[in-house]
């Protein structure tokens, strides 16, 4: 468990993290969601301690994490998969960081071959491409077995396998009720990970809820999609209190506020075709999108036609 | 491709010892270390040699009245001439010990499994030492040694282990050695960078007294003796840049004064600092 008080994070006159109070269950995967620069970083770093909290506190299991009897078990981190010694190999790195716990070399080649490193790890670090590199910092982060688990877009630069495999990991890992805290910049990632969610926006907390929540609250809901060549005789009939319609091309609509059952009972009504008629759930990265929509800080802009 | 669970890991405290241990495994693994150490050791042995068959006239600089250069300096300090170039590049290694991880960012992996963070520095220096102390005593007593042998076998004179103060000279360098290993992974550790450590060590340790001391006027020179390389040259009776007047015990006492004000600094520094 991890649990955050009022947790707040200066440099200078910014303020990167502005006062996070949650606190992360054991037993599931909880989603770290924010635009760059939100303070998703910052806050994990302060976790594990890399950075001193302006005010607040982080709790690791109840216990600081500076105070914990042996931190690569309490908490196993990935923040920067690339901050290994490249001259080092993927072996001895783990070795090195395995010894501050009393972990030796059973232990590192078991981690070793989960990860499906054997093969190369006497080779330097600085030779591993950013999917190998991916995969030496989640051995690292899972080395001590760990109670409480921090990654750091875990999945950046894995292959499709890898992934999957993470994916599995992850879902075992919190089965076996451990804590898990993932960030992520890939929404059907999370969306197909995550059980709880928390949402970070400029230094605060936007939403801290289930996903499943999440996503209904976010205003989205359920919408049908209509394909239909009477598009222009159907639209007029299924207006009505509650309902929207928005049209994205000729003879295809979204309706919101009328059930597919509905919409293909009027159009049957009327002897109007349908093509497709397609119930939809909002997804994880429009619901994301309507709520930090304000709160992005790097935002690129686009040319929109007149 | 799961985690293997089945067998369980048994983990212990993280402590000092177990810090020095994962220390020592980095710095073994490392080839950088070894070239390093080795360089320490041929560097030492190499100018000894050479500075002692210029001495015995059997090696010439051409470019010289034909003289023997290093007719002013004795038997010992003939067997050291390497010492001044040894120091610089023990606290080039001693730099990249203390700041190479800050480049490579493995530090925030390095203060993550040992957060009791003066650990770190102490630990670092401990595993230094493991390395530069033998390291120190071979390339010290090698040049020793050869330098001896061939001075000895062309009848020029020669001094013995057993003599006043040779072996506490020779054991003096290998601590002056030591010392600026660890000064500089101390200094690596407060500046972050590798090159702003070595550029203070060479900065320190040579530019400075030259300069202090022809630019300075007399009346400093009880300050100048407190430089490191002056107070080394207290003990190891080897012409540093900067003679000493200090005594060897004084001059003891204000290097390790030196290394425990940088290590001291370098531990407030880890703790107070964001990684």
């Amino acid at each position: 468990m991890i649990e955050l008080e009022r947790l707040t994070k200066k440099y200078g006159a910014k303020t990167a993290v502005d006062g996070i109070s949650a606190t992360i269950k054991p037993g599931i995967i909880t989603g770290f969601l924010g635009p760059n620069g939100a303070g998703k970083s910052t806050t994990m770093r302060m976790i594990v301690g890399l950075d001193r909290p302006t005010s607040g506190t982080a709790l690791v299991n109840g216990n600081r994490y500076a105070a914990t009897r042996a931190p690569l078990a309490e908490v196993g981190a990935l923040l920067d998969a690339k901050a290994v010694d490249g001259g080092r190999s993927a072996r001895n790195h783990l070795l090195a960081l395995g010894a501050t716990v009393g972990i030796g070399k059973r232990r590192v080649e078991d981690v070793l071959a989960s990860v499906g490193l054997t093969d190369v790890a006497h080779r330097p670090a600085k030779s591993f491409s950013l999917g190998m590199g991916q995969r030496l910092g989640i051995a690292a982060a899972l080395l001590a077995e760990p109670d409480v688990l921090l990654l750091d877009e875990p999945v950046n630069g894995l292959d499709i396998d890898g992934i999957q495999w993470i994916r599995e990991l992850l879902g075992e890992l919190a089965a076996d009720g451990r804590t898990v805290l993932l960030s992520s910049h890939l929404m059907t990632e999370m969306q197909l990970v995550a059980d709880h969610l928390i949402v970070i926006g400029q230094g605060r907390i936007l939403a801290d809820s289930s996903i499943q929540d999440f996503i209904e609250e976010s205003g989205g809901g359920s919408a049908v999609v209509v394909v239909s060549p009477d598009a222009g005789l159907l639209a007029p009939l299924l207006a009505g209190d509650g309902v929207t319609l928005t049209t994205r091309e000729p003879g295809r609509f979204e309706v919101r506020g009328r059930t597919a059952p509905e919409i293909g009972d009027i159009a049957s009504g009327h002897s109007l075709r349908i093509h497709e008629l397609t119930p939809t759930q909002a997804s994880l990265e429009t619901a994301y999108l309507q709520l930090t929509q304000d709160s992005v800080e790097y935002a690129g802009t686009t040319r929109k036609a007149a | 491709m799961t985690i293997a669970l089945e067998r369980p890991v048994s983990t212990h405290a993280q402590s000092l010892a177990r810090g020095i241990h994962s220390e020592w495994i980095k710095v073994r693994t490392l080839r950088s270390t070894w070239i390093g150490l080795a360089t320490v050791v041929v560097i030492m042995i190499g100018f000894g040699a050479l500075a002692a068959a210029m001495a015995t006239g059997s090696v010439t600089d051409p470019g010289g009245d034909g003289g023997p250069p290093f007719a002013g300096a004795g038997p010992l300090g003939t067997a050291l001439s390497g010492a001044n170039l040894a120091v610089l590049l023990v606290g080039v290694l001693g730099s990249l010990a203390g700041a190479r991880e800050y480049g490579s960012r493995m530090i925030t992996a390095t203060v993550t499994t040992m957060p009791r963070r003066w650990q770190v520095i102490v630990a670092k220096s401990a595993a230094l030492a493991a390395v530069m102390i033998p390291t120190a005593v071979i390339a010290v007593m090698g040049a020793y040694g050869v330098a001896m042998g061939i001075l000895g076998a062309n009848g020029n004179a020669t001094v013995a282990l057993t003599d006043d103060g040779v072996l506490s000279s020779l054991l003096g360098m290998v601590g002056y050695l030591v010392a600026v290993a660890v000064l500089g992974l101390c200094l690596g550790s407060l500046l972050r960078s590798v090159a702003g450590s070595i550029g203070t060590v060479v900065g320190g340790l040579l530019i400075v007294p030259a300069l202090a001391s022809a630019l300075l006027p007399d009346s400093w020179d009880k300050v100048l003796q407190l430089l490191p390389s002056s107070a080394a040259a207290s003990f190891t009776e080897v012409g540093m840049a900067g003679g000493s007047t200090l005594s060897a015990g004084a001059g003891a006492a204000v290097l390790i004064g030196w290394v425990v004000a940088l290590m001291a600094g370098a531990v407030v520094a880890i703790h107070r600092r964001d990684v």
